[in-house]
């Protein structure tokens, strides 16, 4: 055997043991690229327009449902929820203003500030389950492998909250398919450790950005599992979604108002 | 004097000689009394009742509590490095007697077999003597409230949450970041029930409630004070003056707002400012959103007295008309002999004076039974009238000043009801008066 060829079968020895050893764990860099990826897939930057649907089944309790409108335009965070069904809960809706959230409710015509982290209409939904994704803006990932996750490939990784960011969640643990980098499941976790919901993203459909000039991508289905009161979940469906440019003024007070009169 | 005596004598033998008029008469007046006295012992339990109860769960007599906003639009009930705050309340307030500090939130507790939301309380239960003295428990130990993650219900919470002392449950929280955190405590003791404060409210270490909100351990809810008995009716004014202390002492405080402080959170989020603001309070603020109970039993028993005393003022004033028109021959043959028109008035006066003692002491008295009697039966009553009575059961407070006042009161007004037919009785010339056939 000559010595170039003893070399060359060497260096390949070498290559085929230490190459997998780096392949297996992603970097700190790997898992921050892909959360902007996930960010970025959702990422209209423009305005929105959507109806959604939201069940709620508590124990104990009637299940209750609703729907309403969502608008929001990414330049200024600003966001609405109208509600229009059932007809108790027509006219009221959520406004989010230079990062104040207002509640308005047309039976006593009275604004009211609510924390960010407001439970949507008494469901187990947040404002943030239907803004749009921050993740890598919020969050530092953290690696925790790959795995199976039905029939999908999925990376895992665990959020930690960025420094003086105040976040509803302090950890998240997420599963991203590896394929097309959409969301498949989602735990958030309470400071002390303790799992609070985990929610499920079964179907994600994508729709044409006017802003963007291409498709982006938007969970059509979420299902919300509260961890601690085990038998309250809630679903909500995205319908009708549309990226065309909204009026100039209906992100106010006086807007929202004019729906319920 | 022995003229006065004779009037008094002769008022008594006429009311013995009419027994039946009398009777009625008397009848009436002790069934004002002894409502008048129920109805006060009812609001005066009422009250009690609301004062024990706002001041064992809730609020001292006079609070020092605060907002801390770490943001403009995100508040939370907590007064920061409380120790110097109470350097400042024990130098400036010398009526206090005593004062605790309690840990201030809001946070579901969830079981096993269902949740509840309600307001958290962390209490040092080694510096309460009080609230183990006024808490009644049917079961577990309130010293184990000592203990790291322990919990006290009250038992219409416990049928919400279907737990028993030894179970385990979660509280739920927003820190005053927004941060979501959870607890796990156990339940130590079951109370029963205080009125309608107690169905809102769980106790637990103070520690509990601020590794909940993430609190530092310099940190309280609300400092309570409270106030020598003699000066309780006062503490709107101790409160007042603390206000203008705490300011001069370099403190930022609240403008006053009669209001608890959970009712606050609105307000103080639309304000504008960040950091620490102390407010000061008194138990009746920390309860306005019941005294209106109060109030209204106030105003129903002005209602029902005055229409009873209209009745009795009737009845005293045609009784008299009756008893001088078949006396109008007796009340001449006495001028005749030399009795005075003065005394003839007297004469009158003293008999209503006489029936209003009667009727308003058996009223009294028959009230205080019935009072004690209706104590002693220890009546549950349902939860809509809790709303009412601040109570569990029925309770009426009958004080000797509170009588003393009924019988002043109503005596009075049954002696000044016969005075205009005593007059016209001591204006009947002798002659005609002694001619007269009724």
């Amino acid at each position: 055997m000559s010595r170039n060829r003893i070399t060359t079968i060497a260096t390949a020895l070498l290559v085929s043991f230490i190459a997998p050893g780096f392949a297996r764990p992603a970097s700190k860099q790997d898992m921050v690229e892909l959360l902007k990826a996930v960010d970025d897939r959702q990422r209209n930057q423009g305005d929105w327009r959507s109806v959604i649907y939201m069940e709620q089944k508590e124990k104990n309790k009637v299940d209750v449902a609703y729907e309403a409108l969502v608008f929001r335009r990414s330049a200024d965070q600003k966001f609405i929820i109208l509600f229009t069904k059932p007809k108790a809960s027509q006219g009221q809706g959520y406004l989010r203003l230079d990062k104040n959230l207002w509640f308005y409710d047309p039976s006593v015509g009275k604004w009211e500030r609510r924390t960010e982290r407001e439970r949507i209409g008494g469901t187990n939904s947040r404002r943030s389950d239907f803004d749009e994704s921050r993740l890598a803006e919020e969050y530092d990932p953290e690696d925790n492998g790959e795995a199976k996750l039905g029939a999908y490939n999925a990376q895992i990784m665990t959020l930690k909250g960025k420094p003086d960011l105040d976040l509803a969640f302090p950890v998240i643990k997420l599963w991203v398919d590896k394929e097309s980098k959409n969301v498949l499941k989602r735990q958030e976790f309470a400071l002390s450790g303790r799992l609070l919901r985990t929610s499920y993203y079964p179907k994600w459909k994508k729709a044409y950005s006017e802003s963007r000039k291409m498709e982006v991508w938007y969970p059509e289905e979420m299902r919300f599992y509260d961890e601690v009161e085990k038998a309250n979940s809630t679903l909500i469906l995205v319908k009708s979604v549309d990226m065309k440019p909204l009026e100039a003024n209906l992100f106010t007070k006086a807007w929202l108002e004019s729906k319920s009169r | 004097m022995s003229n006065l005596f004779l009037d008094f004598q002769i008022a008594l033998r006429s009311l013995f000689q009419h027994r039946r008029r009398t009777f009625f008469l008397v009848t009436a007046i002790a069934s004002v009394t002894g409502l008048l006295v129920l109805l006060d012992a009812l609001s005066t339990g009422v009250s009690e009742s609301m004062i024990r109860a706002a001041t064992t769960l809730s609020s001292g007599h006079v609070n020092v509590g605060g907002f801390f906003k770490v943001t403009s639009n995100q508040c939370g009930p907590v007064v920061t490095e409380f120790g110097k705050v109470v350097e400042v309340v024990e130098k400036n307030v010398p009526e206090m007697q005593s004062f605790v500090h309690r840990g201030r939130g809001w946070a579901k507790i969830i079981s096993d077999s269902g949740s509840t939301q309600a307001g958290v309380t962390g209490i040092e239960i080694k510096n309460e003597p009080d609230f183990k003295r006024v808490i009644r428990l049917t079961s577990g130990r309130i010293e184990d409230l000592a203990e790291p993650n322990s919990l006290l219900l009250f038992e219409s919470q416990v049928e919400r949450l279907k737990v028993k002392v030894g179970d385990a449950v979660t509280l739920s929280a927003m820190t005053n970041r927004g941060a979501a955190n959870t607890i796990d405590c156990r339940v130590v003791a079951i109370a029963k029930d205080m009125g309608l404060m107690s169905k809102f409210g769980v106790f637990v270490p103070i520690e509990t409630t601020r590794a909940l909100y993430q609190l530092r351990p310099d940190t309280t809810g609300a400092i309570q004070i409270y106030l020598q008995p003699r000066y309780v009716a006062k503490a709107a004014d101790i409160a007042a003056r603390l206000r203008v202390t705490l300011e001069k002492a370099g403190y930022r405080v609240m403008d006053p707002d009669a209001n608890p402080f959970w009712m606050k959170f609105q307000t103080v989020n639309r304000e504008d400012w960040t950091g620490q603001k102390l407010d000061v309070t008194i138990w009746e603020d920390e309860v306005s959103f019941l005294t209106w109970t109060l109030k209204a039993l106030n105003v129903l028993k002005l209602v029902l007295l005055t229409i009873l005393i209209a009745i009795v003022i009737t009845g005293i004033m045609n009784t008299m008309w009756i008893a001088i028109r078949e006396r109008t021959r007796e009340i001449g043959t006495l001028r005749a002999i030399g009795m005075q028109r003065w005394g003839v008035l007297r004469m009158f006066l003293f008999e209503s004076f006489q029936m209003g003692v009667l009727g308003t002491v058996a009223g009294a008295l028959g009230g205080s039974v019935v009072a004690g009697l209706l104590n002693a039966a220890k009546i549950k009553v349902p939860l809509s009238v809790q709303l009412f009575l601040m109570s569990d059961q029925l309770n009426l407070a009958v004080h000797l000043p509170a009588l003393a006042q009924a019988i002043v009161t109503i005596t009075l007004i049954t002696t000044l009801a016969a005075l205009y037919p005593a007059y016209r009785a001591a204006r009947l010339p002798p002659v005609s008066a002694m001619s007269h056939f009724g």
